[in-house]
This record gives structure tokens, C-alpha cells and sequence, in this order.
């Protein structure tokens, strides 16, 4: 017995030390990082490496993409660039483990509301002084700017831009005789008329993870509250909104289950007449949809507003070669290069001089995306956000389902939202 | 003469080092630093600094949350259910697959492809069957006159769990019936026969020669179909995310939505932990009837 005793113990005693002499090899390895830094930047006749991490994967995009990278290189012959494609729902997990384990690229794309976040953990590299010398903050949008900024500090730059508005089925409400709402009583109006047995009124995505949160804000938004003031007359009015609409069977209860992309193919099926979505379904909608479509700007209450989405180019704090990576950065932001990226990729600029640009003037579905852009506020919370995101999806769900009344609920939110805003 | 001994002691110990030290390292290793991640206080904002004790205070938070009190009795309820219908329905099929009929062989491989399938695949089709509005199930069971209005499977607090089991009971029934039809066509022909020759029924065979001989086999069975079913994880997480509100959210997916979502990588590691500690429970009950078994 005393044997057994006796192995066992040792057992754990050799656990202990496999433990603790591995974590002390990885905090190692990230503290001599700075003091390699130096020295690698000056020996400039090697060549240096930069990798890249982004979530890009049609065609066009990386094609873009793989145009500057291309001419970057045979600019500085002595800079050769990796770029890695990482599927956008493994980025933040990747980002996270390779922080973890001292592996991160040089320049990552990072979705804009995990932006602060990552900022705080201490993942990305300050750049406010590069940023200033460079000195076109004043050409960025307030919205997508601030998703970059945490405690004052500049932390990466806007890439593209997004934004939501509604998309309508025009035949069916030519049918129906009802023209596209400006403000929430003639949404109410046109949902309760364009509903028929097999077509709803209206689709909103509120499926229980980011997304619901991104398609409910702007409602909360258009009735003059924030998360904020959460427990506030405009949240409970925003989401009685949305329960109206699946008690009256204007909206299915349906969405509680359906992203962005499922309330499309219903939009496109013909089962919805109008859909709360974003700029990059234009190209597919042009493709796939055999009726009359077009687009409003969200309807508005007390005021009108639209949520911003998009990514941003950031640089990681365990990078080698900063300025180099600032280079390449600032390379890949001149109009050309970007515009080229943005139209391949259905998305808006966050530059107020490149949205003058015809390509997003004169197309009719994007100048709503792109009037948008002035009045799209981003989700700039603070590192907390995706903890304060998951009570508004609990929230928006025990609603819907009417497992809670909109005041309890709303109330129960606030409660664990207030600690989280700093 | 030392040297010998010493071989003849040791050299043993020195074959199965490789295995011991794999083990370790994606084993052992791992969930030692999951329990050591479970008694600090990682997040996101401080992965890379200093993380300190915190005792256990991260058991108190998860254990007084709502959510883990919902989610563990879902886990229970699933795995519960799941259980039970899959060795049902697996072990009927496995005694009608263990007779002769012409096209068995190739029933059989048909049978197995619910369980070849990826989750991915498996998941994303019982959603769409699932659906409330355009639903094959709702469309046959409305024209069957069984139902008047459609149910929203998936989207309604009161049966999403339930659609999640049924969609993996179609998973787990393949696996059941494989493992007890290569148990019964083990069972020596002879006993059948003298049964036969006793006088006893159909029934009274099944249930004093099957059964008793397939003991061995239906522990494991059933002790490998908890381990797997109280892990199941992308299934529910494709077909509902957890929702409508926790109705559907099982342990795995509480965990990963605190260390992957919320980015609480402690309060993650913490349910692990627990989950863990409940399957380790399992497993020792386990043991104790199979020893019990070669103490007979």
C-alpha cells in the first residue's frame, strides 16, 4: 500500500516540474523578443520575413491582395511578405493561442469590435506616434477610427467598411401598394401589409452570437438609447419592436436561429419581403436574386442611425520589425491598392476622400452604404465588449421566445453590462 | 551479473517509455494545466502577464451562474436520453441484424454511413429538416394531420434540447448496434441449442443466455456512449448555438463560450474541469462493476 503510495506522489511531483518548466520556457521566449528586435532591423542585407494573418478567401479579394503584396516586394527586393489565410471564424482563437505560445505574423486583419479588446490584452502594437508622422487620421470616418483607438492610444488602421440597411423586395411591395418605410410606423405598416400566407414582412438576424447583437444595436440606437443607458425607454421600445413583429407573425420565429446568410436565402427564396443586411450581399444578391430588389437606409424613430462592421489592419506588439511592418501597412492603404481590394470585396471605404470616388457615387445600392458611413457608429466598448455583446443576446432571445418580459429582461442586461463599461 | 539483474528488472520499464512519455505530454499534461488554468484567473487581458491564485474561486462564480445550473441539467438530460434510445433502438437492430437475410451485408454498411457522416454535415441537414417554416418534418407531419400549426423545433425554448437528442440519437444508433452485433455473434451457437433442447422460448433465451453473455460488452458500451454523448459539442453548436436563450446550451458549449467568446479562459477551463471530474466518476463506477465481474 505504502508503495503504491509512494509511485503515485512521484508521478505527481514529475507532473509538477514537466508543468512549471514549460511555462517557463514560454514567458522566455517573449521576454528576449524585444532584444532581438533591435539588432535584426539594422542588418539590412539579409532578407527580412513578414507574415501576414487575414480572413479573405474569394478570389478576387486575395487576387488584390496578392497584387500589393507583389509590388511591395519587387519595390524592397530585400522584404519578403507570407500571407496566411485563416478562416474568420478560427482568427480570434488562432490570435489567442499564438499569443499564448510567442507565435504571432507581423500584420493581422482584426474584425473591428474585437479591436479594443485585443488592444488591452497588449497583442497589438502601439502605433500612435507612426500614425501621427504619417498624419491622415483626419481622412478616416469617426466610426471606424474610434473601433482602433483604447485609452487614447492608436492601436491599428481601418481597413473596410460595412454597415447595414434594409433590403426590399421591390415587386412585392409594388404589389402591395406600400412604399419603403422611412421610420419604425410605416416599418410596422409594410411588415403587417407585405405578410401573406408563405411570404413574412420583415427578417432581422438573431441568431444567439455576435450577429444579433450587430442587427439589434442600430434599433436601439435609432430610439435615442446606447448600451450605455441600456435600461432605458429605447431598449425596451427597440425590442418590443422585434417581439411585435414574430407576435403578429410578421417575422418568423425563425430567426432566432438564422445569421445573416440564412435570412438571404430566405430574401432570395422570395419567403421574405424585406431583411435588415449588409453591403457584401450586393454581389450575391445581383447573382442569385429573379425579382426587382433595392435598398433603403434604415427607417428611423427618434433619430436614424446604422452599426459599422468591417476590419482593421493592426500590427502585433511581438513583431520584429515594426517600421517594416508600418511600411507594408501604409504601402497597401494608397487609393489605388485599396480601392481595387474594396470594390473586388463589395465593401465601403473608411476614407472620407475615397468614398468621393465614383465607383460608390454612382452605383445606386452602394451611395446608400456610403451616405450611411457618416452617421455609422462602431462598437467601441471598451475590451470588455464581447462579454457585454453576450448579455444583449441573452436578452434579445429571452424576449423573443417570451421567456422574459422586455423590462425584466433589459433590466437583468444593464445589470451585467454596467460593470463591464469602463 | 548486476548488469543482468538490473535488464531483467528495468528493461521492461524502458519499452513502454515512449507510450509513458506520449502520455505525459498530450495527456496528462494538458489536463494538469487545465486544472492548474481552472484555479487562476486568465483572460484575455492578461494572457501574457502575470496570472495569480485565486483558489477556488472560480468554482463558486461558475456553480452560483444560472447558466451552469441549466446547462448541467441539460447535459444530463441529453446524455440521458441519448443513452437510452440509442441502445434501444441500436440493440433491436443489432438482433434483427444477427439473423440471415439475403442483402444484410450490404443493409448494414448502409446503416453505418449515419455514424460515417461528418457532425458538420449531419448537423446542418437535420436543421434544415428541423425548420419551422419550410421543415420536411413539419411538412409531413402537418399533411399526416398529426400536427395543425408548425413547430419551431429548433427556436422554441421547450423543444430545441429535445430536437439536438434526436438528431444525435440518428448519430449514436450505427454505433450501438456495431458494437453489440460483433458482441452476439461471439456468443457460442451451442447454448442456443441446448436451450432449445431444454425447452425454452425465444425470449427466455434472450434473457437468460443473451443478456448475461453480453454484459461485458453493454458496460462498455454504455460507459463509452456516456463519455461521448456528455461531450457532444458541434452538433448543438451548428444546429442551435446553444439557444433559444440556455435552452440547448450543454456543458461543452458553456465551457467554450467563456473561453472562446467571452474569453474567460479560467471560468472555461473551470467547467472542463468539472465536466472532467464527472466523467472520471463514471469511469470509477465503471471499474467497480468490472471488478466485480472478475471477482465472480
Amino acid at each position: 500500500m505504502i508503495r503504491k503510495m509512494f509511485v503515485l506522489l512521484l508521478s505527481a511531483t514529475f507532473l509538477l516540474i514537466t508543468a512549471c518548466s514549460g511555462a517557463t520556457n514560454t514567458s522566455g521566449g517573449q521576454t528576449s523578443t524585444p532584444n532581438q528586435s533591435a539588432s535584426a532591423d539594422k542588418t539590412s542585407g539579409e532578407k527580412i520575413k513578414i507574415t501576414w494573418w487575414d480572413y479573405m478567401s474569394p478570389e478576387a479579394m486575395v487576387n488584390a491582395l496578392n497584387k500589393v503584396i507583389k509590388d511591395y516586394q519587387d519595390q524592397h527586393p530585400n522584404v519578403e511578405i507570407e500571407r496566411t489565410y485563416v478562416p474568420f471564424g478560427d482568427l480570434k482563437n488562432k490570435i489567442l493561442l499564438g499569443s499564448a505560445a510567442g507565435q504571432l505574423p507581423d500584420i493581422i486583419w482584426i474584425d473591428n469590435p474585437d479591436h479594443q479588446a485585443f488592444s488591452a490584452a497588449g497583442v497589438l502594437a502601439d502605433i500612435t506616434e507612426e500614425v501621427k508622422e504619417w498624419g491622415q487620421a483626419d481622412q478616416y470616418f469617426e466610426g471606424p477610427w474610434s473601433s482602433t483607438m483604447y485609452k487614447g492610444k492608436n492601436y491599428g488602421i481601418p481597413n473596410s467598411s460595412n454597415n447595414l440597411a434594409l433590403f426590399y423586395n421591390k415587386d412585392m411591395l409594388d404589389s402591395a401598394g406600400v412604399k419603403p418605410p422611412t421610420n419604425w410606423d410605416e416599418l410596422r405598416e409594410a411588415a403587417a401589409k407585405l405578410t401573406k400566407p408563405g411570404v413574412y414582412g420583415i427578417a432581422v438576424a438573431a441568431i444567439r452570437n455576435e450577429t444579433a447583437t450587430f442587427q439589434f444595436l442600430p434599433f436601439v440606437w435609432q430610439a435615442g438609447s446606447d448600451l450605455t443607458n441600456f435600461n432605458s425607454e429605447g431598449t425596451i421600445e427597440a425590442i418590443s419592436l422585434w417581439k411585435e413583429f414574430i407576435d403578429k407573425g410578421y417575422m418568423s420565429q425563425e430567426v432566432l436561429g438564422q445569421d445573416q446568410q440564412a435570412i438571404m436565402m430566405q430574401f432570395v427564396a422570395g419567403s421574405v419581403a424585406m431583411m435588415v443586411n449588409g453591403t457584401w450581399q450586393i454581389p450575391e444578391l445581383q447573382k442569385n436574386a429573379n425579382f426587382n430588389w433595392d435598398i433603403v437606409v434604415l427607417p428611423s424613430y427618434k433619430q436614424g442611425g446604422t452599426i459599422l462592421g468591417g476590419e482593421n489592419w493592426a500590427i502585433t506588439s511581438t513583431t520584429k520589425h515594426k517600421d517594416v511592418a508600418w511600411d507594408i501597412v501604409k504601402f497597401a492603404n494608397q487609393p489605388e491598392y485599396l480601392k481595387e481590394f474594396l470594390l473586388a470585396a463589395g465593401r465601403l471605404p473608411s476614407r472620407k476622400d475615397l468614398i468621393q470616388d465614383p465607383a460608390w457615387q454612382d452605383d445606386k445600392y452602394l451611395k446608400i452604404f456610403a451616405d450611411g458611413m457618416a452617421v455609422a457608429k462602431a462598437r467601441a466598448y471598451g475590451p470588455e465588449y464581447p462579454k457585454i455583446s453576450e448579455a444583449v443576446q441573452e436578452m434579445i432571445q429571452q424576449v423573443l421566445t417570451g421567456y422574459k418580459t422586455p423590462e425584466e429582461a433589459v433590466k437583468e442586461a444593464d445589470e451585467k453590462i454596467k460593470p463591464l463599461l469602463k | 551479473m548486476a548488469f543482468s539483474k538490473f535488464i531483467n528488472k528495468w528493461s521492461g520499464y524502458f519499452f513502454i517509455l515512449p507510450g509513458l512519455l506520449f502520455m505525459i505530454f498530450f495527456l496528462v499534461f494538458p489536463i494538469f494545466y487545465n486544472f492548474l488554468l481552472s484555479f487562476q484567473n486568465v483572460t484575455l487581458l492578461n494572457l501574457n502577464g502575470e496570472h495569480a491564485f485565486v483558489g477556488f474561486a472560480n468554482y463558486v462564480t461558475i456553480v452560483s451562474d444560472g447558466t451552469f445550473a441549466v446547462s448541467f441539467q441539460n447535459s444530463v438530460i441529453f446524455t440521458f436520453l441519448c443513452i437510452v434510445f440509442q441502445f434501444c433502438i441500436g440493440f433491436a437492430l443489432a438482433l434483427y441484424f444477427n439473423r440471415k437475410f439475403p442483402g444484410r451485408d450490404f443493409m448494414r454498411s448502409i446503416l453505418l454511413l449515419a455514424w460515417m457522416l461528418p457532425t458538420v454535415i449531419t448537423a446542418t441537414l437535420f436543421k434544415w429538416m428541423m425548420a419551422g417554416d419550410y421543415g420536411v418534418v413539419n411538412y409531413f407531419l402537418q399533411s399526416l394531420g398529426i400536427l395543425d400549426k408548425p413547430i419551431y423545433w429548433l427556436t422554441e425554448a421547450k423543444t430545441a434540447l429535445y430536437g439536438t437528442i434526436i438528431a444525435n440519437i440518428w448519430i449514436g444508433v450505427p454505433f450501438n448496434m456495431v458494437i453489440l452485433l460483433a458482441g452476439l455473434q461471439s456468443l457460442p451457437e451451442h447454448l442456443y441449442e441446448a436451450a432449445k433442447i431444454d425447452g425454452a422460448g425465444r425470449f427466455r433465451q434472450f434473457v437468460n443466455i443473451t443478456l448475461p453473455l453480453l454484459r461485458p460488452t453493454i458496460l462498455i458500451l454504455l460507459m463509452l456512449g456516456i463519455i461521448y454523448t456528455f461531450k457532444v459539442f458541434d452538433l448543438v453548436l451548428i444546429m442551435t448555438g446553444g439557444g433559444p436563450v440556455n435552452a440547448s446550451t450543454l456543458l461543452p458549449i458553456y465551457a467554450y463560450k467563456l473561453a472562446f467568446t467571452q474569453y474567460d479562459l479560467s471560468l472555461g477551463a473551470t467547467v472542463a474541469s468539472i465536466m472532467f471530474m464527472i466523467l472520471v466518476a463514471i469511469a470509477m463506477v465503471y471499474l467497480w462493476f468490472m471488478r466485480k465481474e472478475e471477482q465472480l
